[in-house]
């Protein structure tokens, strides 16, 4: 139990600084980066076939044996799942007593990760890893990993790599850091498990250890306001975790298989059943993935958490919402590969494919209004966050709702998820550099940044024209697919969805106006006096930005890469008309005039947002208090209740005064929903409880006599 | 040889409740140990007979070779066994805890009657078990219920004495209910044995309607006010929250299931699927179980003591159990014997992990739990895991427990119980949670924070730890035990 030993004073041990070039952190885990990557290119470009590196492992001997070994090991998901949960054992160990062994132990389990997910490669090229464990949870879990499950591995992998070399030099500002890393390897743990599941049950598992533990992580601050986000965090997921629950149980209960192959067959014939289970099933991941009516919690954890949580939480967690919705989607609600392009199952995924696209209509709008709202950098990101992965399910819902003709679509929403991964994490590390340099996070009260920190300002301005969309940037690539997603939902499919591509382009003005907002307030005005003294130094902060911004300018330079290595195979496998395929997706061309157009037209309408909102203080509205649900439903409660008490026993009405009064409170950031629930529970039973256990003679009396005369009148029916 | 087992292990519990009294003189150890002994000796021969059921096929046994028409016949299949092995398992577990902390509360020259009582309650469990006959498990019932009264009132205050009384003159009226339901069916039939009831009630349904109507009526009302079926569940939350640490864990994890399983047997092998199915009796339960299923947990919201939360949290279970019994189909019963066992799992560690607090920090209301968590990790630990079983997290018990609860809801077409089962998840997590996040996120003014094995004795943490793996364990991997549970559920048609 030494795990919390140190607790309280844990980040502020000394940090020994060795002497030498390669003794001192920064060096080592910028060269664990640069090893992970190196070995990701070369081991990518071996399995392709290139430069003759895989005939080279062949040749020699002992290493085509570990090789082979290796590529064919049929317990690589439980081995990737497991080492996490190993680091977290060896930090509890070994990390005690310095954060230097401690945080190196945690880059060196996620960078072991990396390479054993790479040696998955080779068999989900072909077939899929597939694993099954039989009698656990009565079901039975099973993993599966295809060329979606290895995309969304890598990126997340990777990502986790950087933001942990990132978190060893921001947690020194923070307290509890043992506990935080531990909890962050449990949460990675489950992540992977969630992306690897091979059928509902085992998604479902790894969704609810994922949730829990990272409300850990979301409420680490432990003030009063990472309390209150952690409440709404928790209860808003475990609404969701039920609500998979059930569709899993009405999944289970008609089809009798969770796996995500199953279910084509009978699911076509189930009636109105089958849009609930999938109804339910969006509910539920679409809370985690922040969808518009239910993103509630997502604004206010987001800000709270530490910064490498936020960006995890941003950048990885909600896409497992969207990953989630996708998979359920493409298994069971897709038809058998083959069919023909009229199969009847089309139907169903047309119907909810057009909800899902106005669902990311709604929760892109929504997010961006509020962004531009916001003054608080992370609060602003989070709100971005929510407008984002509206683009990534409006993707899905094209997906869907075009039926064999939906690749479209589905790349835009893979891909914009593994963009938004890249730059919303990069935005969350740079407000986190921020907030490290100046203690501050209101972008209205810095400016004037770019001198002090260059290198931030140069990654900022790199995520901020990724998130925008900026030709040759990453966000361009996904933004335009997904543009001609909806497009193509408008062309072949309602003319209603006209509308919806002109809300698209609205919206992608308000992200450039909201990132020249912040860009401008943070880095450029004039600098405030009192951050002229910051001295910052080279550190593991810049070298994981760097990395990051890079990739994102590879991609944008480099379209095709990520097409062709891990979006085409995925269209392949799936049931869409191969022939759209080679044609729209393989023949896709990047950069062509329509798409430079319409990317001018958005950014000019950004700029004109900026100028305007600022010009006439639209940033700073505030939303009427009488819109909120909490006021809606509490306050004529109370009303009834307080009068009805009043007119029953006149002045010795029982209720306190006090705690009635509470309940109607306008202001909703003191006393939240849940709260006024239990406020509810406690006048009910004050009122009464005691008068129940009174009458227990009464009770009796009434219910034998109820149930005789109930049974007598049912006899004679 | 292993015929003779059940009515050992009814007289082994009698002795020793008998022998306490003369090891007064002696170290109290003695009596400890000895007890212990005891129950490792039914464990075994527990065991024993279940495997003798499961492989041989289930066996009567006639007390003083009476025939079945006059005298006593046990009756020993999977079903009777199996709960037997429950409630010794879950007992000892109990009972070892119950040697360390000393029975909080409790004066020290009581701790022989304790034990006494104790063992007598254990005789009297089990008698309720094996019996095949009504009225000798009226009589067991009077036995369980005068000891309970006995175990609540033991601590010698006065809120002790009051919830005593209240459950004494509501389990009266309980056991009266029953009685009265016993004789009505003795009207008819001219038998007390279970199976001989059974044949002439179904003979006689269509002569005497209104007799076996009411005696259900009647039977499943006594039954239900000594379950704590919800509007009968006035007497439970005092009761269990004023009785010693241990006792309670018993009361809320053990005793209250036993009724609920004397429930199960007067339903389905007395009256039969077809009669209740008849009179409606289903729709009846499954309202009651809907309606305690919510108010229970509201209830328990509200409340600021955290052993009358637990309590009320147990209304709110039973609600659960009562809702698999309701159903009236193979897998519905399967999934309520799943839920007694998994509530009494949970039940148990959470009545014996806050009796931890209680004996070593003093502390009963839910609001002071600020950073206790720190200064008890293990029997917080233990807490958490309960209450995610409660709240239906997957990895324990409670998530199978939900899982097959539902299942068995759509099969019997009933999707709108699916809705209370989802919504009483939700409303335990909004009680239990905010103990588990107070304990272990906030600072306790006064303690600093340095999480270390809290110091309490090691056969209090033991049981704990056991307890909380066993929720893991069995939620991991709960094929066994239902495969087992399907064969007790097939042994009662």
């Amino acid at each position: 139990m030494g795990l919390f030993k140190k607790e309280g004073k844990t980040c502020n041990m000394p940090y020994v600084k060795k002497k030498g070039f390669f003794g001192s952190f920064t060096i080592q885990s910028s060269l664990v980066v640069l090893f992970a990557l190196v070995f990701i290119a070369l081991f990518i470009i071996g399995v392709r076939g290139d430069l003759g590196i895989l005939s080279f492992v062949q040749d020699i001997y002992v290493l085509r044996v570990i090789y082979d070994f290796l590529i064919h090991l049929a317990i690589l998901p439980v081995i990737i799942i497991a080492f996490p949960v190993l680091g977290v054992f060896g930090l509890m160990l070994f990390g005690r007593n310095s954060c230097n062994s401690r945080d190196m132990i945690v880059i060196f389990m996620t960078l072991f990760t990396i390479l054993f997910t790479l040696f998955m490669y080779p068999a989900v090229l072909e077939e899929g890893v597939h694993l099954t464990i039989p009698s656990i949870l009565w079901l039975g879990i099973s993993f599966s990993v295809d060329m979606l499950g290895f995309t969304m591995l890598m990126i997340t992998s990777l990502l986790w790599l950087l933001v942990m070399v990132y978190a060893h030099e921001y947690m020194k500002k923070e307290m509890h850091c043992n506990r935080f890393f531990v909890f962050m390897g449990i949460t990675y743990s489950a992540v992977l498990g969630t992306i690897m599941a091979g059928d509902l049950l085992t998604l479902f598992l790894f969704f609810e250890i994922m949730t829990f533990a990272s409300y850990m992580l979301v409420i680490h601050g432990q003030r009063e306001d990472s309390y209150h986000a952690g409440y709404n965090y928790i209860f808003m997921g475990i609404i969701g975790g039920f609500a998979i629950l059930v569709a899993m149980m009405l999944l289970y209960f008609t089809v009798g298989d969770l796996a995500f192959t199953s279910g084509i067959a009978t699911l076509g014939e189930l009636g109105a059943m089958k849009y609930w289970i999938i109804g339910l099933l969006v509910f539920g991941f679409g809370i985690k993935a922040g969808m518009a009516p239910v993103h509630v919690w997502l604004p206010r954890a987001h800000p709270v958490a530490p910064t490498p949580a936020s960006a995890l939480l941003s950048g990885i967690m909600i896409k497992l919402g969207a990953y989630g919705i996708l998979r359920v989607a493409t298994s069971y609600y897709f038809p058998l590969e083959g069919t023909p392009g009229g199969d009847p199952v089309w139907l169903t995924t047309h119907a909810v494919g057009s909800a899902i696209i106005w669902l990311g209509i709604i929760t892109m709008a929504v997010g961006v209004f509020f962004a531009l709202q916001q003054s608080n950098i992370k609060r602003m990101l989070a709100y971005h966050s929510i407008s984002q992965m509206g683009y990534i399910v409006m993707g899905i819902g094209v997906a869907l709702y075009l039926g064999d003709l939906g690749a479209m679509g589905y790349a835009g929403a893979i891909y914009h998820i593994i963009n938004h991964a890249l730059f919303k994490s990069l935005l969350f590390m740079v407000a986190g550099v921020v907030f490290y340099h100046t203690g501050e996070s209101n972008m209205y009260k810095l400016g004037g940044l770019w001198r002090k920190l260059p290198l931030t300002a140069t990654v900022c301005l790199i995520a901020a024209l990724g998130i925008s969309g900026i030709p040759l940037f990453n966000g361009f690539i996904s933004k335009s697919i997904l543009h001609h997603g909806i497009v193509e939902a408008h062309y072949y499919g309602h003319g209603l969805f006209y509308y919806a591509e002109l809300i698209f382009i609205v919206i992608s003005a308000g992200t450039v106006a909201s990132f020249i907002k912040l860009f401008y307030y943070v880095f450029l005005r004039k600098m405030p006096e009192q951050y002229k003294s910051i001295k910052p130094e080279y550190n593991n902060l810049d070298t994981a930005m760097a990395v990051i911004a890079i990739i994102i300018v590879f991609i944008g330079l480099n379209p095709r890469f990520i097409m062709t290595t891990f979006i085409v195979p995925q269209l392949n496998s799936m049931p869409y008309s191969s022939e759209f395929v080679q044609t729209y997706i393989v023949g896709l061309t990047f950069f062509t005039t329509e798409d430079l157009l319409t990317m001018l037209v958005v950014v000019i309408m950004g700029f004109g947002i900026f100028i305007f909102g600022t010009k006439f203080h639209l940033f700073h509205l505030k939303i009427p208090y009488w819109l909120s649900l909490e006021y809606l439903v509490f306050y004529p409660m109370n009303w009834v209740i307080r009068n009805a008490c009043q007119l029953m026993y006149g002045d010795e009405c029982k209720y306190n005064e006090k705690t009635l009064k509470r309940l109607a409170l306008k202001n909703n950031k003191e006393i939240g929903f849940l709260d006024r629930f239990v406020i509810m529970a406690n006048v009910f039973n004050v009122r009464y409880e005691g008068r129940m256990i009174k009458s227990d003679a009464f009770i009796y009396t009434v219910f034998i006599t109820g149930v005789l005369v109930f049974m007598l009148v049912m006899r004679a029916l | 040889m292993i015929t003779q087992l059940p009515i050992i292990n009814l007289l082994l519990f009698l002795g020793m409740a008998l022998i306490i009294p003369l090891f007064k003189k002696r170290s109290f150890s003695l009596t400890t140990n000895l007890g212990l002994g005891v129950l490792f000796l039914v464990w075994i021969s527990s065991i024993v007979l279940l495997y003798h059921v499961i492989t041989e096929g289930a066996f009567y046994y006639q007390l003083g070779n009476y025939d079945r028409m006059l005298g006593i016949e046990l009756l020993i299949n999977t079903f009777s066994v199996l709960f037997s092995l429950f409630i010794v398992s879950l007992v000892i577990i109990i009972y070892i805890y119950s040697t360390g902390d000393a029975t909080e509360g409790v004066a020290e020259k009581e701790y022989g009657r304790y034990y006494i009582l104790l063992f007598i309650l254990l005789f009297a469990m089990l008698g309720i078990l094996y019996t095949n006959d009504l009225f000798n498990t009226y009589v067991f019932m009077e036995i369980l219920s005068i000891t309970t009264v006995s175990i609540i009132s033991i601590k010698r205050k006065k809120e002790n004495y009051t919830a005593a009384f209240r459950y004494v003159m509501l389990n009266e009226v309980g056991s009266l209910s029953y009685l009265f339901g016993v004789a009505l069916l003795y009207m008819i039939t001219g038998y007390t044995n279970i199976e001989l009831v059974s044949e002439g009630v179904q003979s006689g349904w269509s002569l005497y309607p209104a007799n076996i109507l009411t005696a259900i009526g009647f039977m499943v009302t006594g039954i239900g006010i000594k379950a704590a079926i919800f509007p009968f569940h006035i007497w439970l939350p005092d009761a269990h929250s004023t009785a010693p640490s241990s006792s309670s864990a018993i009361l809320s994890a053990v005793v209250v299931k036993v009724y609920i399983l004397i429930m199960i047997k007067i339903l389905f092998r007395v009256f039969g699927i077809d009669i209740i199915q008849a009179v409606h009796i289903p729709t009846v339960l499954l309202v009651i179980a809907s309606i305690g299923m919510i108010m229970g947990s509201i209830f328990a919201i509200a409340q600021t003591d955290v052993k009358r939360m637990l309590g009320y949290s147990s209304v709110a279970q039973i609600g659960y159990i009562v809702m698999g019994i309701g159903m009236v189909s193979m897998l519905g019963l399967q999934a309520a014997f799943f839920h007694i066992f998994s509530h009494g799992l949970m039940k148990a560690a959470l009545f014996l992990s806050v009796g931890a607090v209680i004996y070593h920090k003093k502390i009963r209301n839910v609001n002071e739990f600020d950073g206790i968590g720190f200064q008890m990790p293990v029997a917080m630990f233990v807490f958490s895991i309960a209450a995610l079983g409660m709240i239906g997290v997957p990895l324990t018990t409670g998530f199978i427990s939900k899982l097959n609860l539902g299942l068995a809801a759509l099969d019997a077409g009933q999707v709108v119980l699916i809705v209370v089962l989802i919504v009483s998840g939700f409303l335990n997590a909004l009680y239990y949670l905010p103990i588990m996040i107070s304990a272990f996120l906030k600072d306790n003014k006064d303690q600093q924070r340095v999480m270390r094995v809290e110091k309490i004795p090691k056969t209090m943490l033991v049981p704990l730890v056991v307890l909380g793996g066993l929720i893991i364990a069995i939620g991991l991997f709960p094929g066994e035990l239902l495969s087992l549970l399907e064969a007790a559920a097939l042994s009662l048609t």
